[in-house]
């Protein structure tokens, strides 16, 4: 009896907590892996968002109000995500919303934000199928192919490889950037010698290792997350292999570094963040998100912090919460926000350069830019 | 060449599914119970071994801090999760071992954050040329050196000391044995204390063989060590380490040369199955 | 009122996928550590069938025979093995589901299948035949355990080789319990499909195989009402209590574990000895107070 009490007392004070006012702020929903695997990354979104709408609130908040980040975990699991976008969509009645999460669960979400016509704007998500969604999804991100693409180019005309291996982690991430190198190795003069698959849970890839060694390729193309990429590094330069390994903006982050040690150096990666950048902009974020939180700014953070941006100018362009009028405004955006310059195409792709960055000394620094409009013009449908 | 090391570093991950397997056996041998939370400790260990070792720069105190404690850890797992549910049907404890691995899982994400740690001087980085290409880490030696000196204790423990011979006592017959004056309670918290600081040995070393802690990390071990467990035969130490070591070694060759049919973790099944649709008992268990 | 339906949906579902864990667990003793499998061949096999444009109401059929098919292997499988082999056997069945589902591109590998299109009835019909599907699969688990066949069920639960020994052909039950059991948990995965839209190999792995392994516990196995209202109340919890979103897992898992500890016979369980303090009928649990 005791226990039942003890129960509905506990229900009724959630339920009652949860319906306390929202009162006139303008709700955004962001959805983000904050347990589960994802959750580094998931708590660097979140920051980097946080440290945006604090910035746009400061600066007097949008037509009058302020701004409010509606927040939910969504595991970087698509079977969590859809209950979250339709629990934004339908109870929040949010305006639009972000995704600081993986692939998965982004382009789970992106269905049911497109049915109920809400504005959605993945953050870093790399999967071509989630802008495809429809119109009202768009990416401030490279899409994989994109990515795969510069990879494709860095390799064969900067390092000059012809023969590469391609280790791919076995997800949306992994298999939509091998899939755009793999379209254009050929355009570079490279062959792809092998390909390797591992899972998102594996951290020892010994045996991966030792047939990559007897491989012996120019260069190493692999793909992954930091918790991934630092073990396989590590291990890749442990058992002799001096060739490069590309990485992409899964390893942007300085918990790559301090797990692969001393082997992450000269390790190359495609990403969105510019740690020499000239641009005051990414300057500054990077000032200000080092001083809100104490860690060195990444690519997560700096994407999300430019999907809040690009929604705050787009509300402020527009002068409205209507979300057909967001829509409009947010595909005719045209931003200059930490990641870069931010317009997107028809389908909602961004179109910006591609950062290269290599670790020097044990941080991130810019080796080189990709710029060719052309080799990074995102699909149009 | 290639075949070769291949199969080293099956020995190598093999021998750490040992470790972690041999304490779910010795759990299972004594009370029947599978303990999936056996997982937790491993993970502890690993933090454990990390934390010490940033904090005073040795790895051995690391090491062995790390088995003490964890060791201890396992024995108060026992006296509060299983100890009140010895009596009931053994879907309970099993849930109950899940629910606990779930939940610290989450303690250690919510205590030591979501990154994970590192060694921030990891020992042990260099490697050996045993012959032309072929290397072999300094850190894999370890493992497959400290599993046997650990195993080989053990064995010794368990058949030419008192102790030993009264723990062996009470897995074979507990009652016979506590008509012979041992005491059940300080064998359970012998097994406990044992296969715990087993696991957190394995926790320690792979620890340090990816240079990466995280709250996750005993998510994969768990379910992988009580696919093993059967697979030697429920309570059967020999059959534990045999199957251990031979899934190491299936795993190695399986991920390079039938990954594009099965993943990772589903060989360890796939092969389960089937063995236990052969010999239901599995290698080496005694008569259903 | 949308998200209310939302919800009253996702409850639904959970329910059937409950109670036909239930069936199989509950009712027949076979404790079954990969059930999301089941879910998974149904849901997968809706999601296929009907981006290839069959109707919604044909896919449920289609999806619990698949299901069902798979259930009879498992279930002939599992004749070989007992107890703790028969729970770590499912739990093998479960993995390498997910396992080979993620290698096939057929299935969509490892990014899943998005897309799925809407059943055609609209949110309050779907809802609808959710809560009716949940229900009739009630009333007949409530019909199988007053019937014979529900008693030698729980005569092989309780024992099975004395019931071996009665002359009961018990494999011949165990199958059916498995068939029915997998079945239905198709018909659950048909309609998961179309309620998330979206289907992936980590829908259905060994978490979700828990998950609903604890609402049935929770819920006291082989109690039609517990399991009901545990699934019921567990499946939608989350997303009520959001804001404690950070310790969500860790509340959820101590809730389970305190649950073992103090009353494993589940809900069923506590409401039976709260209410046996009241004389009623003289039923088998009466006597023992724990």
């Amino acid at each position: 009896m005791k226990k039942t009490k003890q129960i509905s007392a506990i229900l009724m004070g959630a339920l009652l907590t949860v319906g306390t006012g929202y009162a006139s702020s303008i709700k955004i929903g962001f959805n983000v892996p904050l347990t589960g695997f994802a959750a580094a990354d998931g708590k660097s979104a979140l920051n980097g968002a946080e440290l945006a709408v604090e910035q746009a609130n400061a600066a007097g908040g949008v037509n009058g109000k302020s701004l409010m980040l509606v927040v939910y975990d969504d595991q970087a699991s698509p079977k969590e995500a859809v209950p979250i976008a339709q629990k934004l969509i339908e109870k929040d009645e949010v305006i639009a919303a972000i995704s600081g999460s993986y692939s998965g669960s982004t382009r789970a979400a992106a269905g049911i934000f497109q049915e109920a016509g809400v504005p959605y704007i993945a953050a870093y998500a790399v999967h071509p199928d989630i802008t495809r969604a429809g119109n009202y999804v768009f990416r401030t991100s490279f899409v994989g192919e994109v990515q795969g693409r510069a990879g494709a180019k860095l390799m064969g005309e900067t390092l000059g490889a012809k023969k590469v291996s391609v280790i791919t982690l076995k997800n949306d991430f992994g298999k939509s950037l091998a899939a755009g190198l793999k379209e254009a190795a050929s355009n570079y003069g490279i062959t792809i010698v092998s390909e390797y698959e591992y899972g998102i849970k594996d951290r020892q890839f010994g045996p991966i290792v030792s047939k990559v060694k007897s491989d012996k390729p120019d260069a190493i193309y692999a793909t992954g997350y930091f918790f991934t990429a630092g073990p396989l590094v590590s291990q890749l330069r442990a058992a002799g292999i001096t060739v490069p390994i590309i990485g992409q903006e899964g390893y942007d982050s300085q918990k790559f570094i301090d797990i692969a040690g001393p082997a992450a150096e000269g390790t190359i990666i495609t990403t969105s963040l510019n740690r020499d950048s000239a641009s005051i902009e990414t300057k500054n974020f990077i000032r200000e998100f080092e001083s809100k939180t104490g860690n060195k700014a990444d690519m997560v953070a700096a994407s999300a912090h430019t999907a809040v941006k690009v929604i705050v100018a787009a509300m402020r362009k527009a002068g409205t919460t209507d979300k057909a009028a967001l829509r409009e405004a947010i595909s005719a955006t045209s931003v200059v926000a930490a990641t870069g310059n931010i317009s997107f195409n028809a389908l909602g792709e961004v179109r910006k350069d591609v950062q290269v960055q290599i670790v020097k000394n044990g941080t991130w620094r810019e080796y080189s830019v990709i710029s060719d409009s052309k080799l990074l013009a995102p699909p149009n449908q | 060449m290639l075949y070769l090391e291949l199969f080293i570093q099956g020995l190598v991950q093999g021998s750490i599914y040992a470790l972690i397997a041999l304490g779910l056996t010795l759990v299972y041998g004594l009370l029947r119970i599978l303990h999936v939370a056996h997982a937790a400790l491993f993970t502890l260990g690993g933090y454990i071994g990390v934390i010490v070792s940033n904090a005073t720069g040795s790895f051995t105190l690391a090491m062995i801090v790390a088995m003490l404690l964890v060791g201890f850890a396992g024995m108060l797992m026992y006296k509060l999760a299983y100890e009140p549910l010895l009596s009931q049907p053994p879907y309970v404890s099993l849930i109950a071992s899940i629910a606990l691995f779930i939940a610290s899982e989450e303690i250690f994400r919510i205590a030591f954050g979501p990154y994970g740690l590192s060694y921030q001087t990891p020992p042990l980085q260099g490697h050996i040329e045993l012959f032309s290409g072929f290397y072999l880490k300094y850190a894999e030696i370890l493992v497959m050196g400290l599993s046997t000196v650990l195993m080989i204790t053990l064995a010794w423990l368990s058949m030419r000391t008192r102790t030993g011979v009264a723990w062996r006592a009470t897995v074979t017959d507990p009652d016979m044995a506590r008509a012979f004056g041992v005491k059940i309670q300080n064998v359970r918290y012998l097994n406990f204390f044992i296969g715990s600081s087993f696991a957190a040995a394995a926790g320690v070393l792979v620890a340090l063989l990816n240079n990466l802690v995280e709250p996750t990390m005993g998510s994969v071990a768990s379910y992988k060590a009580l696919a093993i467990i059967v697979l030697g035969g429920l309570g059967s130490i020999r059959g534990t380490l045999i199957a251990a070591l031979l899934l190491g070694v299936l795993e190695s060759f399986g991920t390079i040369y039938i990954g594009h049919l099965l993943d990772r973790d589903a060989i360890a099944f796939a092969f389960l199955i089937l063995v236990l649709m052969i010999r239901p008992q599995g290698l080496m268990g005694g008569k259903l | 009122m949308s998200y209310e339906i939302t919800l009253m949906t996702t409850m639904a579902i959970s329910v059937l996928f409950a109670l036909s864990l239930n069936f199989i667990s509950g009712f027949c003793g076979q404790i079954s550590l990969g059930h999301a499998a089941f879910l998974g061949a149904g849901a997968y096999t809706s999601a296929m069938l009907s981006k290839a444009s069959v109707p919604f109401l044909l896919t449920i059929p289609a999806a619990a025979i698949c299901a069902a098919l798979l259930g009879a292997i498992i279930g002939l499988a599992s004749l070989r093995v007992r107890h703790d082999f028969l729970a770590i056997t499912t739990m093998g069945v479960g993995f390498l589901f997910v396992g080979i589902i993620r290698q096939q591109e057929f299935f969509g590998g490892e990014i899943g299948i998005a897309g799925i299109p809407s059943s055609g009835f609209g949110k309050v019909g779907f809802m609808l035949i959710c809560i009716g599907l949940a229900l009739t699969f009630a009333l007949f688990s409530l019909y199988v355990r007053r019937s014979w066949m529900g008693f030698v069920f729980k005569s092989i639960a309780d024992n099975e080789d004395v019931t071996r020994v009665l002359g009961i052909d018990v494999s011949r039950y165990k199958l059916i319990a498995f068939i029915i059991g997998t079945g239905t948990a198709g018909v659950a995965g048909a309609l998961y499909a179309h309620h998330f839209r979206f289907v992936g190999p980590d829908s259905f792995g060994f978490v979700e195989s828990v998950s609903v392994l604890a609402m049935v516990i929770v819920g006291g196995i082989g109690s039609v009402w517990g399991v009901i209202f545990a699934a019921a109340l567990l499946s939608v919890l989350p997303m009520l209590v959001q804001f404690i979103d950070d310790y969500k897992l860790l509340l959820y898992s101590g809730l389970l574990f305190a649950m073992m500890r103090f009353s494993p016979d589940g809900i069923a369980g506590l409401c039976n000895r709260l209410f046996s303090s009241i004389p009623r009928r003289v039923s088998a649990n009466n006597g023992d107070k724990r």
